[in-house]
Parts: C-alpha cells; sequence; structure tokens
C-alpha cells in the first residue's frame, strides 16, 4: 500500500491535544432542584453501572481518536500498489456507441452505467496515477488527455452523452495503445463496454468493465427512397426490419410523411429473422413539404435509437429547357416523356442567344445560331451535331466507341455497347476558351464524339456540352441509353446533381464544401421550425452522433439529410460481454466493479463519517459522555 | 375589615377584593368577594364528631339546646320539668326527660409546610409563564380552607413548620376573623432546614389538647417518608386530610444534558447526565412515591388531594378539594 499524500501523516501529532482536550472536565449546568430524593434513587441504580460508566467514557476517546485517524489516512490517500504501480498511465475508453443506449433491466442505461463506473475510476487520478479519457463512436476522440487533475475528468465525464453512432471499438484501443506506447512506464486501458473486447494482443495490459447483458432487440436496419424510373413524382421506400431476439417478435411499422401517417405494415419475425418492405408510391416532396419519411416501430424494446428511421424524399424540381431545332421528333417525345423537364419548342430563326438565361438548359439541335460565342455565351448549352468548336467540315463515317469516361456524370448508367453512328463530325479537342475547362468523356480514337465543359462565372457553374453526331444518324434513339444519355446530359447541365446523398449514419463525416452549412440540431419531431442559431451551424465538416434530420444549406437552398444507425452490429443486443450476473473482469479480479473502482480514502471518509454519525447518536442518548 | 388586609389590583373595585400583602406575589394572593361568596356555601367535612368549645352550628357528642332530638333518659329529682315529655308521661304514666344534641363549634388546625422545597421556584424555562411557589399556593388553599370554617364559626388555627413545628397564629373564630388569618399567613416565617414532618407533628399533637380537623398541606418530600408522621396524627384522634401541593417542574422535569443539582433544603449537590431514559425512571419513581401516599391514605381514611401550582387556584378550592372529600 502507497500514501499518495504522504505529508498528512504530520497531522497524528494532534491526537495528543485530542486527549488533552477530552481530559478536560466538563463544565456541567448547575440547577436547582427541591429534593434530590428521586435522583438519589436513580443514581444509586447508575452506580451499580459504575463500571460501564467508566467504559462509556473509554468508548468515548476511542470513537474520537478512530475518527480521527480515518480522516487523516483519508488525507493521506492510500492506495493499493495494484494500482499505483501497474496504472501510472492509464488510458480509460468509455464506449458511446449507440448499442450503449440500452435499457437494461433494472431501469438504468448501459452508458448510464458506465458512466458511473468512468466517474469512480477517474477519482483514482493523481500525480502518480495520471489517466487518458477517450471515447469510441464514430470515429475514436480524446476528450482528456493525460492527466493527474481528477475534477478535469469529473467535469468531462459529466459531459458526455450516449451516440447513436455505430464504430470501432478496436480502434479505439489501438489509439490508446499507441497513447501509452510514447509514455515511459507501465501502462492500462480499462475499456467500459458492453461488448467483447480482445484482451490480448496489446502492448498494454488490458482491463474491460462490462456492463451489459444479453438483450432481445427489434431494429430498422435499413431505410431508403428512390424516385420511380417511371414516375419521378413518386417515391419507393425500402423498408428492413431485424428480430435480434430469441423470441417472436409481432408489431406494426408505421410510415410518416412529414409528420403524418400514411402507412402502417404488421410484421411477424422469428428469432434472428428479418422482413423486407417496400411501400411502393409514396407521393413525392411538393410546395413547402420538408420530404421526411419517418418509420417508426410501435413495439418496445431496450435501444429505441433503432426502433426509428429517417429518409429524406428526392426532392426534384423540374429543369426548363429550350429545343430549338427544326423538327426532332425523338427529343421531343423524350423530353415530353420525362417528368423532371419542362421545355419549350423554338424555330431556330426565333432564338436570340439572351434567350439562354431564362432557362436551365437550352438544346440547339443541328443549329448553331451566328452570334453565339462561347467566350461570352450566357447560360448553358447542348449543341447536337454542329458545335461551336471549329473543324475542317470533315466528318467521320461509323466511328467507333473507343474511351468512355464512366465516371462522367454524363455517362453514369449509359451502355453504348451496341449503338452505332452512321456519321460523326470530326472535330478536334478544343483549346483554351474563354476560361472553359473541357473535358472528352466519349471518344473515338482522338476525335471526341462528345465534350463537356464547364467554368464559373460570377460565383456560379456555366457547363455547356456538345455531341458531335446527328442523333438521327445513329441508332441511339432506339437504345435504353439514349434517354439516360439525354437525362444525366441535361441534368448536368441544370447543376443539379444526381449523386446528392441524403442520408448518412450517425458517426459518418459529412465533408462539406465552401458554400455549404449545416445546422447541427437534429430534428425529429415534425413541428415548426425555430429560428437557427448561427453558432450551431457547421461549416467545414461534421460528424452527426445522433439520428434525426439536419438541415443542409448550400448556398441560397437548402435540402434536409436524414441521419441513422443501420447497424446490426449495434442492433444485436445479445452479443455482449457476459457479466453472468456479477461483473467480473477478465483478469478475474472480483468485481464489486463500482466498489473496487472508488480509491480507498472515499470509503475511509465513509467510515468517519459513519462513525461520527454513531457517535453523535450515542452522545445525545447519553451512551457516551 | 383591617384597612391593611384590604387592596385591590390596579384597575379592580377596592371593595371587591381582599387579599394577602406579599412583597413579591401580592397580585397572586388576592380573594374576590364572588369567591369568597362561593366558599360560603361550603362546609369542611368531618366523618367524626369532635368536642366543640362554643356553642354553633355543628353536630358533638354532648347533648344540649338544640332543635335536633337526641335521646330519652328517665327523670331525676333535679331536672328541669320543661324538659319532662308530658305525652310520654299520659301513655306509660313514667316521667322521662327528652334530650337534644348540643351543637358545637369544630377545631380545625391546618399545618402548612413552610420549608426550602416548598418555596423552590422552577429554573427558567421550564414554564411558558411564571408560577406561584408551592408555598404560596399552600397559603391561599390555607386561607380559602380558614375562611370556610370561620365563616361556619369553626375555630381555626395555623400552624407552620419545617424542620420542627413552628409559629402558630392562635384559635379564632368567626369571619371576622378573616384577617388574622391573613395578617399570620403573609408573615412569612425563616427557613429552618428541610421537611421533617414526625419531630413536627409530635409537637403537635402534644401541644394540641383538643382533637379536631388537621390539614396537612405539604409536599411531603420528607427523606424519611411521612406514613409513620400521618398515622400519629391519627392515633391521636385527629382526622386527616392532606393535600400535597406539586409543581409540574417536579413532576415532569424537562432538564436535560450535564448538569449539576442543587437540593434547595440543603444545598446538596449532585451531578447527573440527564436523558429521555434518565427522566422516564425519575418520573416512574416520582409516580411510584405518590400512589404510594395515595394508597397509604386511602388504607389509613386520610383524606387525599393532590395541588398543582400549574392549576388555577379558583379551581383548585371549588373543584379538587371538593373531589377530594374535604369539603362539600
Amino acid at each position: 500500500m502507497t500514501l499518495l499524500t504522504p505529508f498528512a501523516l504530520w497531522f497524528l501529532t494532534i491526537i495528543p491535544v485530542i486527549v488533552l482536550l477530552y481530559l478536560l472536565k466538563l463544565k456541567r449546568r448547575q440547577v436547582q432542584v427541591s429534593t434530590l430524593m428521586f435522583w438519589q434513587r436513580i443514581l444509586q441504580e447508575n452506580r451499580r453501572r459504575a463500571l460501564f460508566q467508566r467504559l462509556r467514557q473509554w468508548l468515548s476517546l476511542l470513537l474520537h481518536l478512530l475518527i480521527f485517524l480515518l480522516i487523516l489516512f483519508a488525507l493521506a490517500k492510500p492506495e493499493f500498489d495494484r494500482f499505483v504501480r501497474k496504472g501510472a498511465f492509464t488510458v480509460l475508453i468509455l464506449d458511446t456507441r449507440s448499442r450503449m443506449e440500452a435499457i437494461e433491466k433494472n431501469g438504468a442505461s448501459r452508458f448510464e452505467k458506465a458512466k458511473k463506473l468512468l466517474a469512480a475510476y477517474t477519482s483514482r487520478a493523481g500525480d502518480q496515477n495520471q489517466m487518458a479519457l477517450l471515447v469510441a463512436r464514430g470515429s475514436p476522440e480524446v476528450i482528456v488527455p493525460f492527466s493527474g487533475d481528477e475534477k478535469v475528468f469529473q467535469q468531462a465525464v459529466e459531459k458526455l452523452e450516449p451516440s447513436d453512432a455505430s464504430g470501432d471499438l478496436d480502434s479505439t484501443i489501438h489509439l490508446a495503445d499507441e497513447l501509452l506506447a510514447s509514455r515511459r512506464g507501465p501502462g492500462r486501458i480499462v475499456v467500459f463496454t458492453d461488448s467483447r473486447v480482445q484482451t490480448t494482443g496489446h502492448k498494454a495490459q488490458l482491463e474491460t468493465v462490462a456492463v451489459g447483458s444479453p438483450l432481445n432487440n427489434l431494429a430498422i436496419t435499413r431505410f431508403a427512397t428512390r424516385p420511380l424510373p417511371a414516375s419521378p413524382q413518386t417515391a419507393q421506400v425500402l423498408l428492413e426490419i431485424r428480430n435480434f431476439g430469441d423470441k417472436v417478435a409481432t408489431g406494426n411499422v408505421e410510415l410518416y410523411f412529414d409528420g403524418k401517417l400514411i402507412d402502417v405494415k404488421p410484421f411477424n419475425l422469428q428469432p434472428g429473422g428479418h422482413k423486407i418492405d417496400v411501400f411502393p408510391s409514396v407521393p413525392s416532396t411538393f410546395g413547402n413539404s420538408r420530404g421526411w419519411l419517418t418509420a417508426r416501430l410501435d413495439t418496445e424494446d431496450p435501444l429505441s435509437c433503432d426502433n426509428e428511421a429517417y429518409a429524406v424524399l428526392p426532392n426534384h424540381e423540374p429543369s426548363h429547357v429550350l429545343l430549338v431545332t427544326r423538327g426532332n421528333w425523338f427529343i421531343e417525345k423524350m423530353l415530353a416523356a420525362d417528368d423532371l423537364v419542362k421545355f419549350d419548342l423554338l424555330t431556330p430563326d426565333a432564338f436570340q442567344a439572351s434567350m439562354a438565361k431564362n432557362f436551365d438548359t437550352v438544346i440547339l439541335d443541328n443549329v448553331l445560331p451566328g452570334g453565339l460565342r462561347l467566350e461570352n455565351a450566357e447560360g448553358n448549352f447542348l449543341f447536337i451535331n454542329k458545335t461551336p468548336f471549329a473543324g475542317d467540315g470533315k466528318s467521320i463515317d461509323q466511328p467507333l466507341i473507343t474511351d468512355i469516361d464512366t465516371t462522367s456524370p454524363l455517362m453514369r448508367m449509359v451502355n453504348l455497347k451496341n449503338v452505332t453512328f452512321l456519321r460523326a463530325a470530326e472535330i478536334p479537342f478544343p483549346g483554351p476558351v474563354g476560361n472553359w475547362n473541357f473535358t472528352a468523356p466519349l471518344r473515338s480514337f482522338d476525335h471526341p464524339l462528345v465534350i463537356t465543359g464547364s467554368r464559373e462565372i460570377d460565383g456560379e457553374d456555366q457547363h455547356m456540352a456538345a455531341f458531335a453526331f446527328d442523333i438521327a444518324d445513329s441508332d441511339l434513339p432506339l437504345r435504353v441509353a439514349f434517354p439516360l444519355l439525354m437525362s444525366n446530359t441535361l441534368e448536368w447541365l441544370s447543376g443539379k446533381k444526381a449523386d446528392e446523398t441524403s442520408s448518412y449514419k450517425a458517426g459518418d463525416i459529412i465533408d462539406l464544401q465552401p458554400d455549404q452549412s449545416l445546422w447541427v440540431e437534429p430534428q425529429r419531431k415534425f413541428l415548426p421550425l425555430p429560428k437557427i442559431d448561427p453558432g450551431k451551424m457547421a461549416r467545414h465538416s461534421y460528424q452527426p452522433l445522433k439520428n434525426g434530420f439536419y438541415l443542409l444549406h448550400t448556398g441560397a437552398t437548402a435540402r434536409w439529410i436524414a441521419v441513422n444507425t443501420f447497424s446490426e452490429a449495434e442492433s444485436n443486443l445479445r452479443a455482449v460481454q457476459e457479466s453472468g450476473g456479477q461483473e467480473r473482469t477478465p483478469s478475474g479480479i472480483p468485481a464489486f466493479a463500482l466498489f473496487t473502482a472508488r480509491p480507498m480514502w472515499n470509503y475511509l471518509a465513509l467510515a468517519a463519517f459513519v462513525l461520527f454519525s454513531i457517535e453523535w447518536w450515542l452522545y445525545h442518548r447519553r451512551r457516551t459522555e | 375589615m383591617n384597612s391593611s388586609t384590604a387592596y385591590c389590583c390596579p384597575g379592580k373595585n377596592t371593595s371587591n377584593y381582599r387579599g394577602l400583602e406579599d412583597a413579591t406575589h401580592d397580585d397572586r394572593l388576592i380573594f374576590d368577594s364572588s369567591f369568597l361568596a362561593k366558599l360560603e356555601q361550603l362546609h369542611l367535612l368531618s366523618r367524626k364528631l369532635f368536642h366543640g368549645k362554643y356553642h354553633a352550628e355543628r353536630r358533638s357528642k354532648r347533648t344540649g339546646s338544640s332543635l335536633e332530638f337526641a335521646d330519652y333518659r328517665n327523670y331525676t329529682l333535679g331536672d328541669d320539668l320543661r324538659s319532662v315529655d308530658w305525652n310520654i308521661y299520659g301513655r306509660l304514666d313514667r316521667l322521662f326527660i327528652k334530650l337534644f344534641e348540643e351543637e358545637q363549634d369544630l377545631p380545625v388546625y391546618f399545618l402548612i409546610d413552610t420549608s426550602a422545597s416548598m418555596r423552590w421556584v422552577p429554573p427558567p424555562g421550564h414554564a411558558s409563564a411564571p408560577r406561584s411557589t408551592k408555598f404560596d399556593q399552600a397559603r391561599r388553599i390555607a386561607a380559602s380552607l380558614a375562611y370556610i370554617a370561620l365563616a361556619n364559626l369553626e375555630r381555626v388555627n395555623i400552624h407552620y413548620f419545617d424542620a420542627e413545628l413552628g409559629d402558630h397564629m392562635g384559635m379564632s373564630r368567626g369571619k371576622g376573623q378573616f384577617h388574622k388569618v391573613l395578617d399570620f399567613l403573609k408573615r412569612v416565617p425563616g427557613q429552618n432546614g428541610g421537611t421533617r414532618l414526625l419531630p413536627s407533628f409530635r409537637t403537635f399533637v402534644q401541644r394540641v389538647k383538643q382533637r379536631g380537623l388537621v390539614f396537612v398541606i405539604s409536599d411531603l418530600f420528607d427523606i424519611e417518608g411521612c406514613e409513620e408522621a400521618l398515622s400519629l396524627l391519627r392515633y391521636n384522634q385527629f382526622e386527616t386530610s392532606i393535600v400535597q401541593i406539586l409543581d409540574p417542574a417536579e413532576l415532569q422535569p424537562t432538564l436535560l444534558g450535564d448538569l449539576r443539582l442543587v437540593e434547595s433544603e440543603t444545598e446538596l449537590q449532585f451531578e447527573v447526565t440527564a436523558d429521555q431514559s434518565l427522566l422516564k425512571r425519575y418520573q416512574r419513581e416520582m409516580e411510584g412515591f405518590l400512589q404510594g401516599v395515595e394508597a397509604f391514605c386511602l388504607r389509613r381514611q386520610i383524606n387525599y388531594s393532590q395541588a398543582s401550582t400549574a392549576i388555577p387556584f379558583d379551581d383548585l378550592v371549588l373543584r379538587l378539594l371538593r373531589e377530594g372529600s374535604i369539603v362539600k
């Protein structure tokens, strides 16, 4: 045993003072009574107990000295050598992943229990036993670097909250290992978790404090939306429910759209079973709709964060297209069939370059107005067959497609394998023109068949695309690739990103563009939005740790994104480190985890307080003097 | 009425009050006229018949000239012929003399304990309002009973006692002598040690030849006990009534803590650490003492009443003494 503050033993010199004070006679209050007749009779009986009287005086002194010694030793902070020597540096890891939110049978969550134990452990921090605190959630995070200040830990632990994130505990343990490797002296890692942890293979000694017991749980593990290809105004919703319990689970899953119940489906899941439901036609967003979709299980289980899932319906504003053509049946039909496109038809004679800025995209089909210059053109253009790029007027007969840039947004899911082109204009790859950056996602050897260009003017992107072939001179309109190519092209030209992600997992890091900011307060209930506090806006990157809807601002526009747990590892509450009713660390140390976690001086102080209370009680009942 | 015995409290009519003058408790020793009128309705009770000295209203052992028929006896020469019952002579042809009861006065003695324990004042904080001492209460009870006796033409004498028998007032008779009673009672004798009932009563029975009612007004805190002393009175043909006066602080003390108790009579000191259990034991001891005295009085046909200084004086005289068969 080691005394952490041995100078406190100097107070032992006070003991003679206590004895001296005790030996001083009591000053009794003098009271006159009419007669002592009755007092004398009683006290005659008391004298028979004189021995006990003397004893109780000594008992009183003994209690006083004992209380003093207990306080003294508490001040000296005695500690078992096991904690002092082996734990010169200790890294405490608190698992704050979503599974720790599970409510145990006693009504307390695993996290609360772990936090309590952690707080008790941190009270051992001192100059000779420095500690660091890490949490495991989406990614490892150092909450408190190595310190011996108990208060810092207590304050940090107090602020810790459980997250809805999944994550990797091993990476946090690895980080702890690395932290300890840079320290001289023995190190120890203590992990407060409900999960199984590999205790061997680490540089430092690793102990775990288990806080969980196997629990049944029902979870939504997938919840996604996509627009129907045939009708982008409606969306399909996919929902997967899993039963991680050992009993059959029955109930209903409710689907809410902007807080209003729109569908309910029953489920009956065998132990370990799962069910995938598709809600085939959910109305898409309109007007001021937020597009919130919420799936909720009407059952109750220990983990509530996976009983509710969030998704955002795709929000497609139709793009406004001006088609300048002398007549192209295929393009007209394709545009008419696309619900996401609203188009106007114009003859080449009526077209003026100034009209372009009123449309998202202008399609110039076999037309190239004389006054149109790429350097000073406004708007987004799709040139078909006749392009502004200078060529020698030659054409390529039956060009073969040799290079396809599949990463180009125009070529997404476009299969041009069996497409035949009768001819294409032979144009060179364009040189630098007015800040335009050109690419050629489709080539026939050295000749680009499709050219895309983009530039930034006054902070806004401008796009153009040029097809070096006439659609009518190919069998492309007869292929599935045609509407996809056109749709991708129009979408890209209008500046709308087809791959905008609207769903994240809790713990994922959302990288924000310079013009983006994220409101970091998750919303779950469909209520009027409060005034957004500018201090609650993330501007660079953000790691959402709570499920819900987050508002992402991009420039002047804003859209909602959904954050969910969606992790089988988190929802499977049966996979726990068995504590067997009584908690036991893997090293076999009997774990009254909470008891052993507290430093010894706490118990000495408690014992002093108890003895003091007993002495006070005895004194006021005249058992001691 | 002697002018020295008539005074009043502030704001009250002088003519309605009579009282004891006392330097410290003058306002507590006042009798108002309505209270005295109530006292005049009462009579002292006596089981025995005693020889009186003067013609009065109480039956006595002697035959005399009252209207109450007592007996017949044979005529003897020299008897007053007016006493012959001529109706009997007509029927039986024999002369009988009618005898009538003699109504005489009754000697009433008051033995008032003046020991230090009777003058003891409860420690501050025990009572919410200041109370009179047991001695004050004893004097007022004695005055009241004396007034009843005087109003009924009894002869009254008052004796003080503590360790021995002290001063006495001298026999007085008639309501007009009430001022004498008050004058005597307001003369507080000096203290002469603790209570010793037996020597005091022994002196009393030797000094007093004429038997009668004896009222002992005391707290009976005699370390040697009161039984032998009371038996002595009874043995000497006195009809005895006890009025035991106690203070609530003696019955249920609330003293707690480390104390040095000083006895009022002997200045004897005793160190004690009082707690609730000790106080309970004290109360048990006190109750045992009181029950013992009461049981003794019951066995010996001695009237026993207990009076507390906390009980209003009017209540005490008009209710408790009546319940104790001392007055009716």
